[in-house]
Formats: structure tokens, C-alpha cells, sequence
């Protein structure tokens, strides 16, 4: 059982690329963190540099009391679920798992005990004479599972090793996974590049953005307040509506945008967001439709079961997404009134994307 | 008349523009082929074989002797020397061909400067005509030669004599050839393997690295099973080749000094074509058809196995 800590952690291919550019990070002991963010942004980049298959440019790297920064990847006491699970083909499943056990020369009584108890854990005794390539996906992760904690290392480290698995299955592992969390209690890195991942799973999450650190909150933390827009937008399906406009502060408050315009409570209205332009971002299920509000034409629906998505226009370009009860009917070219819950409105400065508070 | 023949014509191509008749224009290509190039010639060997004929007769003249030639040859000495010589040859030669092909692609697959150069280097003896490259190791191994005068240094410290006799001393004559063998053909065993270490999946190493395996580990238990038919591939296909070796003979001692350098090619052309024993000969070719088709059967289906566990492997 081990934390995790970065300091001010920087790699650079080359002089002009810089793939991660500074990251700050504290996972406590027994920690469940999930690091997100789009292709490209550093993740996997910042995953490597803890395993030890990359050398950071500059910063260190502490798991529990120890350095690591310049450790082999085999002396950091880690372990490591791959994306493509990375076992071996040429080893029975037996031997994969054993694999570990078998480097450090542990003897053969001691190997098939640790094996076949962790194989009843991950529920995959029967695989164990069977070669990777005739497991399917979902064995071969628990497999690959099975490789990784029969070790007992101290920290988790995963790099999107559900994607490979098809949608229904994907769901199932994320449960699994946690629940495997709360039995082991070491500490879990999980990167991922997709948000429902991060939010159904995580203790914590960090998003990670063109090789910097966004934000490091709680997944609710982070869905109710994202420290700008680009966090704002990462999270929640369908994506958060983002107005641009002004708030004009004569009397009572309003939101002006080039097509609509929405009075607002006052005290939902921080004072940096007057006078300038914004973005205003809500999300579908702060929208309101009713009698009141603004106009707008219902263009399209997407039934989900339990709600329904509509999207409508206000004016002729701004598109709007609203999740209303699924009892309430709806059809394209439908008129309507939207208004937004004042209290789930986000300012985001119009130039940075900076929250404003 | 002349009605006649166009209608008889109409009907030909329609015959010909048959769906069934069009398929097997290919098919009767590829038989007439067979047949003219490869059944006709093989048919007329067995007939040979048969045949008690030497050049000192006409063909006509030659009388049906039986299998008196096939016992002939497996009675014949100097046949299972040679055949023996050139398994000798081969083995001797594609060991070294492995092992050096197996160590450069070991240093060339890594990205370094100079890497393409490197590979390209590497590959130019396998694009060199044999003959030419017989004829240069001809000249490097004359007593006076250049690999004598480098040797030298070495071989005075040593106390031997530094002519050694390269193409006329029949120990050194055979390793003469197998030298010249090994230049040539490591550059296909190293494009073999180099194309192996490359497909080398890299996050197999790392999870190997991860759970704690050293280098030397992660080469023997990761790196080599997972090479093995890329090697079984480089044994096979350069096995074939070697058994075949003729070449060198020829162009370095002649099959001398004595029978030292004799291959079962060399053997076979000489019996032929030098002491123009016609039905010896074809029946000397057809026992040596029947042993290499049976060691190249026995190759292909180990290729064939290797390669069906290879594809289990990769379907998921």
C-alpha cells in the first residue's frame, strides 16, 4: 500500500514538443484516481513516466516514501494493466499469471498456491491451461487482472484496458473494477480518455489537457464545478450548452446573447462575470421548457427510455440541448419557451474559458 | 460451303464463350505446362534410370537393365560421401548463417543513426550472383592471397605456417566453402530475423519489464518463443538451399582436392556429364529426389504447423 506523488513533473520530446508540462499530483494510499483528458493531452505520457518506461525531463516521481524517478520499471513495486493487455501468447494463462513469480525464481509450491487463489478471486480457474487466444475479451482482462495483482504490488496502474471490450461488457468490468478496488485497497491510476469511465469509477479525478493539469476534483465536484470550460464540456452527455453573450446589469440581470435574451436571479451572478463578454454554459438537464423564456423551434428528439433530448434552435444558429421527462412529447418544429436554472448556470470568461465566481 | 464454314465458326466461339469451357482455359495452361516442363522430362529420367546407357552407345542401343542402377548407386561409395559431405556443408553452414543473421538483426533492429545504412550493407551479399561471388572468394583465398596477408599477423604468432593453402588442403578447402556459403547467405537469415525482432510487439516487453523480468529474461522467456518461427522459417528455407550447393564447388576447387569439396550436385553433374554415366545419373537424381522431397515435406509441414499455432494465436 502506497501513495503517489509528482512533483512539478515535465517531459519534452525533442526541443519543440512538450507532452506534459508540469504535473502536480498527490494519490493517497488506497486511492482510486482516474486521469482524463483527449487524445494527446499527456495521459498516457504521465503513465509512462511512473511506470519507468519513459524518462522524465525534469520533476520526481514517490511512490509511498521512496523515489523512483530514475527506478526500473520492475524495482517501483508497481503493477500495470495494459490496453491491449499485453499477455504473453506464447504462455498458457497459468504461466502468465505466474510469469512474476516465476522471474524472482519463487518456488513451484508457492507459484500454483498464489496462482489458483488468485484465479478463484478473478473467477478464471478454468482458464488456466488455456492459451490467451482462446479466452475471450472479457477472460483475457481478467487474466490480465490476474497477471497484474498476484504480485501484490502496491500501486494499480491502468491504462485504458477496458477499450478494447465491446460496450456492455466495458460496463460490467468498470463494477468489477471497483469492486476489486475495495477488496485489494492498493492504490489504482486508472487513465482513460472517456469521461463516463472517470465518473463512474473514480475516488478522484484529474483531467489533463494539451499536457496540463486542469483540475483535480471529485467526479461530482468536477460535473458541478469545472474550473473552465474546456472541463465543463469534457464532462457530461449530451455536452453542457455554452451561449456566448453578455450580462446586461440594468435592474434585474439578464443574459443577452445575439438571439435570445434570459433574465437571471441575482444572486446566481458572480460580479466578475458584468461587463464583458462570456460564455454561458448550462447543462441539457438545467434547461427548462415551458411556458415561459425565451422562443425557440424544437428540431430534433432522441428518445433515451427514461428522459428524452431535445434539441432545439433559438433564432437560426444557436442550438440549444434540453433533457426533459420522457412523459412530455415533443416533435420537430414544435414552438416552445426555454429558461435556464440560475442556480446550475456556469460563467466562463469569454477569452480564457476561466470559471468566474 | 462457305456458309457452312462461317456457321461451323459461329458455333466454335460459341462453344469457346461457354461459361465451363472459359474456366478451364486456365486449367489447361497450367497442365500443358506441367506436362511439357516438369512430367515429360520426369518420366523420361525414370525411363533412363531404367536403361542400361552410356555416352560410348546411341540411344537406340541402349538395353532395359532393371534397377541394376539404383542398386548400383546405393552401392556406390563416393554417393553417400557426397551426400553425407553435403549435409555436412549445410548444416555447418546454416548454423553459422543463423547465428550471425540472429546476432546482426539483434543490433540492427534497435532505431539508431545510421540504422537504414547499417541494413542496407548488411544486404548486399545476398544480392551479389553467386558465380561472381565464387569468383572474388577464389581470389581472396589464393596462398598469396589478401585473407592470408590479414592473417598473417595472427596465424605467425601462432607458430603456423601463414600460405594456408585454402583451396588445396582438404580441411580448409571445406571450411573455404562454407565461409564463402555463410558470406552470401547471412544476409537472408538477418533480413528474416530483422523482420522478426521487428514485429516484436513493444508492450510485451514492457509487461514483462513491469513484473519485474530482467533483459536476459525477457530475451529468453518473451523475445526468442515468440521468435521461434521466424527461426523455424530461416532454418527451413536456408536448409533447402544449402543441400543444393554447387556453385562453390565449381567455381572454388572443383570438387578437389580429391572428392574433399564434392557436393551431392557436384557428384551428380560429374557422373553425368564428366564420366557421361547417362543412367546412373538418373537414377542417383531420383534416390536424391526422394530423400530432399521427403526432408522438404517434412519442412513445409512444420512450416505449415508453426504457422496455423501462429494465426490461433493472432485471431483475437
Amino acid at each position: 500500500m502506497a501513495s503517489i506523488t509528482l512533483q512539478n513533473l515535465v517531459k519534452k520530446f525533442g526541443e519543440t514538443v512538450t507532452a506534459v508540462a508540469g504535473v502536480d499530483l498527490d494519490v493517497s494510499d488506497g486511492e482510486f484516481m482516474v486521469v482524463v483528458g483527449p487524445s494527446g493531452c499527456g495521459k498516457t505520457t504521465t503513465l509512462n513516466m511512473i511506470s519507468g518506461f519513459e524518462e522524465p525531463t525534469s520533476g520526481s516521481i514517490m511512490i509511498g516514501e521512496r523515489v523512483v524517478t530514475h527506478l526500473e520499471p520492475g524495482d517501483r513495486g508497481l503493477g500495470m494493466v495494459f490496453q491491449d493487455l499485453a499477455l504473453f501468447p506464447h504462455m498458457t494463462v497459468f504461466e502468465n499469471i505466474a510469469f512474476g513469480m516465476r522471474v524472482d525464481k519463487t518456488a513451484d509450491a508457492e507459484v500454483k498456491e498464489r496462482v489458483s487463489k488468485v484465479a478463484t478471486t478473478m473467477k478464471i480457474s478454468h482458464l488456466l491451461s488455456k492459451k490467451p487466444a482462446q479466452c475471450s475479451g472479457g477472460e483475457a482482462q481478467r487474466v490480465a487482472l490476474a497477471r497484474t495483482i498476484v504480485t501484490e504490488p502496491q500501486v494499480l496502474l491502468m491504462d485504458e484496458p477496458l477499450s478494447s471490450l465491446d460496450a456492455k461488457l466495458r460496463i460490467e468490468m468498470r463494477t468489477e473494477l471497483k469492486r476489486l478496488h475495495e477488496e485489494l485497497k492498493s492504490t489504482f491510476l486508472y487513465v482513460t480518455h472517456d469521461q463516463a469511465e472517470a465518473m463512474t469509477m473514480a475516488d478522484r479525478i484529474m483531467v489533463m489537457e494539451s499536457g496540463y493539469v486542469q483540475q483535480i476534483d471529485t467526479p461530482l465536484g468536477i460535473y458541478r464545478k469545472p474550473t473552465n470550460q474546456f472541463v465543463g464540456t469534457f464532462f457530461g452527455q449530451p455536452t453542457m450548452n455554452v451561449v456566448s453573450g453578455r450580462i446586461d446589469n440594468g435592474g434585474a440581470p439578464r443574459f443577452v446573447s445575439e438571439y435570445f435574451e434570459l433574465s437571471i436571479e441575482p444572486d446566481a451572478v458572480p460580479a466578475s462575470a458584468t461587463g464583458k463578454a462570456i460564455n454561458l454554459g448550462v447543462r441539457s438537464e438545467n434547461v427548462t421548457i415551458g411556458n415561459e423564456g425565451a422562443a425557440g423551434e424544437v428540431k430534433l428528439i432522441e428518445p433515451l427510455g427514461d428522459e428524452t433530448l431535445v434539441f432545439f434552435s433559438s433564432g437560426d444558429e444557436e442550438f440549444l440541448v434540453a433533457k426533459v421527462d420522457a412523459e412530455r412529447e415533443f416533435g420537430p418544429g414544435d414552438k416552445i419557451h426555454f429558461a435556464f436554472q440560475s442556480s446550475a448556470i456556469h460563467f466562463f470568461d469569454a477569452e480564457s474559458g476561466v470559471r468566474l465566481e | 460451303m462457305a456458309q457452312a464454314t462461317i456457321k461451323e465458326r459461329k458455333s466454335l466461339s460459341a462453344w469457346l464463350s461457354q461459361e465451363k469451357v472459359f474456366r478451364l482455359i486456365p486449367f489447361i495452361m497450367v497442365e500443358a505446362t506441367f506436362l511439357l516442363l516438369l512430367a515429360i522430362p520426369f518420366m523420361l529420367t525414370i525411363y533412363i534410370s531404367l536403361l542400361k546407357w552410356r555416352a560410348n552407345r546411341p540411344f537406340e542401343q541402349a538395353y532395359f537393365h532393371g534397377l541394376l542402377n539404383y542398386v548400383r548407386v546405393l552401392t556406390t561409395e563416393d554417393f553417400w560421401w557426397a551426400l553425407g559431405r553435403t549435409f555436412y556443408f549445410a548444416g555447418t553452414a546454416v548454423f553459422f548463417e543463423l547465428v550471425i543473421g540472429f546476432l546482426l538483426a539483434m543490433l540492427a533492429y534497435k532505431q539508431f543513426r545510421g540504422r537504414r545504412i547499417y541494413i542496407t550493407i548488411f544486404l548486399i551479399p545476398m544480392m551479389v550472383v553467386p558465380v561472381v561471388g565464387g569468383y572474388n572468394f577464389s581470389m581472396i583465398y589464393i596462398d598469396s592471397g589478401p585473407l592470408n596477408q590479414i592473417l598473417a599477423p595472427i596465424t605467425e604468432a601462432m607458430g603456423v605456417n601463414p600460405r594456408i593453402r585454402w583451396l588445396s588442403h582438404p580441411i580448409a578447402a571445406q571450411w573455404a566453402i562454407i565461409i564463402a556459403d555463410v558470406w552470401q547467405w547471412t544476409s537472408l537469415t538477418f533480413l528474416i530475423f530483422l523482420s522478426g525482432f521487428t514485429a516484436l510487439p513493444q508492450q510485451l516487453t514492457n509487461a514483462a519489464r513491469v513484473l519485474g523480468a530482467s533483459r536476459w529474461q525477457i530475451f529468453w522467456k518473451v523475445h526468442l518463443p515468440l521468435l521461434k518461427p521466424a527461426i523455424m522459417i530461416a532454418v527451413i528455407i536456408r536448409s533447402m538451399e544449402a543441400l543444393k550447393l554447387f556453385d562453390l564447388s565449381v567455381l572454388l576447387t572443383f570438387g578437389g582436392p580429391g572428392t574433399s569439396t564434392e557436393t551431392i550436385a557436384f557428384f551428380l553433374w560429374r557422373q553425368v556429364w564428366q564420366f557421361n554415366k547417362y543412367s546412373f545419373g538418373a537414377a542417383a537424381s531420383i534416390i536424391l529426389l526422394f530423400i530432399f522431397g521427403a526432408l522438404i515435406f517434412y519442412g513445409i509441414y512444420l512450416l505449415v504447423r508453426e504457422r496455423s499455432i501462429v494465426e490461433e494465436e493472432s485471431m483475437r
